[in-house]
């Protein structure tokens, strides 16, 4: 029973002062730097719902094109049309806040899913889920992308649905491994000896105790996906379409006058995805490292 | 190798070979049906640019001997395919086999070259983060991995084209005819770009250090360091060879895409820059080749992974 | 910006006289050197090769450096003896005979002879172009001949159906090799011959890199003597953002179609020459006339009113190009110069809608009888396209301003030309027309042309337009016909169908190396076998 406690951590950790005493410092600054890119998200969110902008990111002026930053009242300056960067970087969240959520719910679900039937049942399952898998895993994903894209419409919801479901595969292997790793440490085994009921094994034992690390990885990780894939279509052509704002569209439209040496109307969304996804990837890393890595 | 471990590897070979034909009918018909179902005739791009007579698109179809029903295009499709014909480009005419291996293996080039590059930072940071924590020097690579895949693809391609011209004096472009002297530099541009970037490298880093770190400290390993015998020569296997065959399995179809990006901005003559062409031109034939050779690749990716895992693991062979 | 070429072809003179050709030495006897090399960059890869399947202007350039017609088309837009070196025209005009050059060969392939070029190849040339299974946009081009015959191996005679005015610029079709082709009734893209043509051109295909780079070599036996440049290497681009900065890297030596944006960089450039050419071509914003809203004249008119064409041209493109009226190509004959475009005036837009019964909503938009003035504007998506959502966004922009509300909607090429020519589903469009040399705007206008798949997709209609254009169409004198197609330009100006906008001009950029550039104003590389690099600029 030694093993089993190794891989557990009491429920109610989180909330536990000397937990977080405990926790690497490192760890702490990525968790408050990606605490306070996610709050900025939101933040960011409910200010363009509620129009609350320093300019209206509609407004076009053609005297003003591509100015630098802190002219005329324009904080972070002017895009390709003159609009300004700051106001059109706020509500460009819009674009990827809901159907981004969408995206990583669809993967997380699915792939959980998947993974428990996969790896706890096995047999006739395994093969079905990994051929379905496998399936979802052989496109290769940007191409399935444009297909759909061209097919229906430049849509962030069918850029983000394709997204989810091409991810599930993803989460749902870590989950199998996970499993199959536990079921060779006879973890499994020795909880069912217990006597306890699959379903408490699979929702408790395997995905809360084990799993959960897996689960905020691939949801942040998601996140930075959805971000990143937007802006690779927005390249080529296939993103978000004006006039509604995305970082992606804006890194695009003003990479077409880079080479000119005006960097930076392209320059300020790509910090922003920049600054963004780090913080993604630091929250997922610091919240994994202390759920998980410092066992033992 | 021993003999006892060819048995599993033929096995698992035959199963393979199984699962890649599902695969490809699989894969095929979701292909199929989308094309079906996007607006825009397959064969707009023979009128492209044209005034159109009414009836052309009958006629093309006429002419082309193209069957009307959804159902008979697919299966005259997968019969000629199964008998090796892949047909014809409807852009270029071309026979799409070779069309897409010419490209197919420019890709190839530069998904393993990138995968390559992912791996020798990945692995190094990820290892040494594993056995000896966090340094300062770690902590760097660490960040600089997770910055460059934090950057959109194409504008960190810029951006390196913009530096190698203003600082260096290069012209990244690759597959010039007139190859010059440091041509095989050239190469090199696209590669760093998408091995560093798109999203991959702070995945891997990510990924391995936790399996190197979850591997390092097993009991059997720990017990091992306690009698003061190498580790390397026990956690190998599980915390090395596995963990990066796994990674290179799962983010192939995720290079493939990147590869999409970085062909065009580099000029690269691949298959995602003819995917992308193909996707617009409804050019039905060559886009049936290129998604099955990119599910190709896949299957190689993950032939590669079960291969691994059955040689250091013999009983996995099997679950 | 993705064009649809009107490829309807007519031409400014018309020449009733035999002309004497002398034979050429295998030099050219201008004194200027031969040598050098020619990269030229293209946004994108052709399709085919051959003059006949091919429909991309990347295609249509490379076939104009490997083929020639019987009649070509000089610098002063002439018509010039090619392969035919003299010819007859019968009194009513009905009956042209062609007398063939006798001392041109086709490219030689690997291991063969070089074989003379005669009467059979014209005929064969004529019967594939016009086969049912050839899939070609020349075939609406040619319906106009009856029949065609050989004389002798050098001579043949076409028979029109009915004279037409300046038919004998349509002879400048290119011809292709009896030899050529593997099917020998009809050329499809499958036909091995559309990716390793030969012809009787200045350059011959020497191959095809893995890049789809197409590289020509000199035909040291063109028959108007060898051209300089030794070789021609069409390299494509997928991304012009790397085009243009190619060219400033000289790692290539010409862009054929130079960007707008990059414009200001290589004019202030030394090592480089811009060059415009006129592209007969124009961009203009089509309303859909089945909207209740929009078959209304003072509608239309004042949305033309309502924007300011001028500041667009000047902020997006650099000014280059004129703003215009109506429904010609400002370059051709048939352009009347006289009728003003609209100017820029937001009060009368205003006054307009509101002589045409609107008055401003609650929320600033103007509305009649309960219903709004908010339309759908589709526009094309294209790679880079940066110049289309500037224009659009403006015109979404100067609308609002009057109280018109458009919602702009980029779709996906193909889907879009299905919803405008097929569904018609939209209220504006965003698109340009590409003319060859033409004045024909019948298929434009016509009301008969209205229907699946044609042109005119906005369903005008007038039968004062369809009066003219058909009696242009049946005018055989030049003069006469330019009269009636002024009137037509100002009908057409007046009735508004389109918000016309600007032609914007063609620059060519290259590298000072190149000399004697004359470019042709869509073919291009008409004139090349005259250009030449100085001996010392040759790498």
């Amino acid at each position: 029973m030694k093993r089993y406690s190794q891989y557990t951590i009491e429920v109610g950790d989180l909330w536990d002062v000397s937990f977080w005493k405990k926790a690497d410092t490192m760890d702490l600054i990525y968790i408050v730097y990606g605490l306070f890119i996610v709050i900025l998200v939101v933040v960011s969110y409910v200010l363009g719902a509620l129009s609350l902008l320093p300019h209206n990111p509609q407004e076009i002026n053609l005297e003003l094109l591509m100015a630098p930053p802190n002219t005329a009242g324009h904080l972070l300056g002017t895009d390709f049309m003159g609009r300004d960067i700051l106001s059109r970087l706020i509500i460009g969240i819009q674009a990827y806040f809901l159907p981004g959520l969408l995206a990583i719910a669809i993967a997380l679900t699915a792939g959980t899913i998947f993974g428990v039937l996969a790896g706890y049942w096995g047999g006739g399952l395994d093969t079905t889920t990994t051929y379905i898998s496998n399936l979802l895993n052989s496109f290769p994903r940007l191409v399935l992308i444009l297909l759909m894209v061209a097919a229906f419409k430049p849509d962030i919801y069918t850029i983000m649905l394709v997204v989810g479901v091409t991810n599930i595969p993803a989460v749902a292997s870590l989950i199998r491994s996970k499993i199959l790793f536990l079921k060779q440490k006879n973890f499994i085994e020795a909880a069912m000896a217990l006597g306890l009921k699959s379903w408490v094994i699979i929702f408790k034992h395997i995905l809360w105790h084990n799993c959960r690390a897996i689960l905020i990885i691939q949801a942040t990780l998601g996140m930075a996906e959805a971000i990143l894939m937007e802006t690779s279509l927005s390249y080529l052509g296939f993103g978000v379409q004006e006039p509604t704002p995305s970082w992606g569209n804006m890194v695009q439209a003003g990479a077409n006058y880079f080479m000119q040496g005006n960097f930076w109307p392209s320059t300020a969304p790509a910090l922003a995805i920049l600054f963004t996804i780090l913080g993604f990837h630091l929250l997922g890393d610091g919240l994994n490292n202390i759920l998980e890595g410092k066992r033992g | 190798m021993k003999l006892s471990a060819i048995r599993p590897i033929a096995l698992l070979l035959a199963r393979e070979l199984a699962i890649t034909a599902l695969l490809i009918l699989g894969v095929s018909f979701v292909v199929f049906i989308i094309i079906y179902l996007s607006p825009g005739d397959p064969f707009g791009t023979l009128l492209k640019g044209q005034t159109t007579l009414p009836n052309a698109p009958e006629n093309i179809r006429g002419a082309l001997g193209t069957p009307p029903a959804w159902y008979a295009q697919y299966l005259s499709w997968l019969v000629n395919m199964v008998q090796g014909d892949f047909g014809t480009s409807t852009r270029t005419g071309l026979p799409v086999l070779n069309e897409v291996i010419r490209v197919g293996i420019n890709t190839l080039y530069l998904t393993i070259g990138s995968m390559m590059v992912t791996l020798l930072i990945a692995v190094p940071v990820a290892l040494f983060a594993a056995r000896r924590g966090q340094t300062p020097v770690n902590w760097v690579l660490t960040m600089l991995a997770y910055v460059l895949s934090a950057l959109p693809v194409f504008w960190l391609g810029y951006i390196a084209i913009y530096i190698s011209m203003h600082h260096f004096g290069l012209f990244p472009l690759a597959f010039a005819s007139s190859a010059q002297k440091w041509s095989w530099l050239y190469f090199m541009f696209p590669v760093l770009v998408l091995g560093l970037s798109n999203g991959t490298t702070s995945e891997v880093v990510r990924f391995l250090r936790e399996e190197m770190s979850r591997v390092f400290s097993e009991d059997y390993i720990r017990t091992a360091r306690a009698k003061g015998a190498s580790i390397w020569k026990h956690s190998f296997k599980e915390g090395f060879l596995i963990p990066i065959t796994e990674i290179i399995a799962s983010k192939i179809p995720f290079i493939l895409g990147g590869a999409v990006v970085v062909e065009q901005v580099f000029n690269w003559p691949g298959m995602g820059r003819m995917a992308w062409q193909a996707a617009q031109d409804r050019d039905f034939p060559l886009i049936m080749g290129i998604t099955l050779l990119a599910a190709v690749f896949v299957r190689m990716g993950s032939l590669l992974q079960r291969f691994v895992h059955i040689l250091v693991n013999p009983r996995a062979s099997k679950e | 910006m993705k064009r649809l070429a009107s490829v309807l072809l007519m031409v400014l003179f018309c020449v009733f006289m035999m002309m004497p050709t002398t034979a050429m030495a295998a030099t050219k006897s201008d004194g200027n050197p031969d040598g050098g090399n020619l990269n030229y960059g293209e946004y994108g890869r052709p399709a085919t090769l051959d003059p006949i399947t091919s429909n991309d202007m990347i295609s249509l350039r490379i076939t104009e450096l490997l083929f020639n017609g019987l009649v070509g088309i000089d610098e002063k837009q002439e018509i010039v003896p090619e392969l035919a070196e003299r010819w007859e025209i019968s009194e009513e005009g009905k009956v042209y005979t062609f007398y063939l050059r006798q001392d041109v060969t086709w490219h030689a392939r690997e291991g063969e002879d070089p074989v003379f070029f005669t009467a059979d190849d014209v005929i064969f040339t004529y019967n594939i172009m016009m086969h049912p299974n050839t899939i070609t946009p020349l075939k609406v081009r040619y319906e106009f001949i009856e029949s065609v015959t050989k004389l002798d191996d050098y001579a043949v005679q076409f028979t029109l159906k009915r004279p037409i005015l300046n038919a004998l610029a349509k002879f400048s079709f290119k011809v292709l090799p009896k030899h050529g082709p593997q099917n020998s009734e009809f050329l499809t893209r499958e036909d091995p011959f559309v990716q390793q043509p030969i012809g009787t051109g200045p350059y011959m295909l020497k191959n095809i890199t893995a890049d789809r780079e197409v590289i020509l070599v000199a035909n040291e036996n063109y028959f108007k003597g060898r051209p300089h440049i030794d070789k021609f290497i069409a390299r494509p681009f997928a991304d012009q953002n790397i085009m243009g900065q190619a060219l400033m890297f000289n790692a290539i030596d010409m862009i054929v179609l130079v960007n707008h944006r990059d414009i200001p960089q290589i004019q202030g450039d030394k090592r480089f020459v811009l060059q415009p050419y006129n592209a007969l071509s124009y961009s203009f914003f089509g309303f859909n006339l089945r909207n209740p809203l929009l078959a209304d004249k003072r509608v239309r008119k004042a949305f033309t009113y309502a924007i300011n064409r001028q500041e667009m041209l000047d902020s997006f493109f650099q000014g280059q190009g004129p703003i215009i009226s109506g429904p010609f190509a400002p370059g051709s004959w048939a352009y009347n110069l006289d009728v003003q475009p609209l100017p820029y005036d937001p009060q009368k837009a205003i006054e307009l809608l509101t002589e045409a019964g609107f008055s401003k909503g609650d929320d600033g938009i103007m509305e009649k009888d309960g219903e709004k003035l908010s339309l759908t504007l589709k526009v094309p998506i294209a790679k880079e396209s940066e110049a289309v959502k500037r224009v659009v966004l403006a015109f979404k922009n100067y609308l609002n301003k009057v109280g018109v509300d458009i919602e702009a909607e980029f779709i996906e090429w193909l889907a879009w030309k299905e919803d405008i020519f097929l569904a018609h589903e939209f209220d504006i469009m965003f698109a340009s027309w590409v003319f060859d040399d033409s004045a024909d705007i019948s298929s434009l206008f016509h009301s008969a042309e209205v229907g699946s798949w044609k042109n005119n997709f906005g369903a005008f209609s007038n039968p004062e337009v369809d009066s003219l254009i058909v009696e242009s169409k049946l005018t055989l004198d030049h003069e006469k016909r330019r009269t009636i197609n002024r009137k037509l330009h100002a009908l057409i100006a007046d009735e508004n169908p389109y918000t016309f906008l600007w032609t914007l001009t063609n620059y060519a950029g290259y590298n000072k190396k190149l000399r004697k550039v004359a470019i042709h104003p869509y073919k291009f590389f008409s004139f090349s076998d005259e250009w030449f690099i100085p001996r010392s600029e040759q790498r």
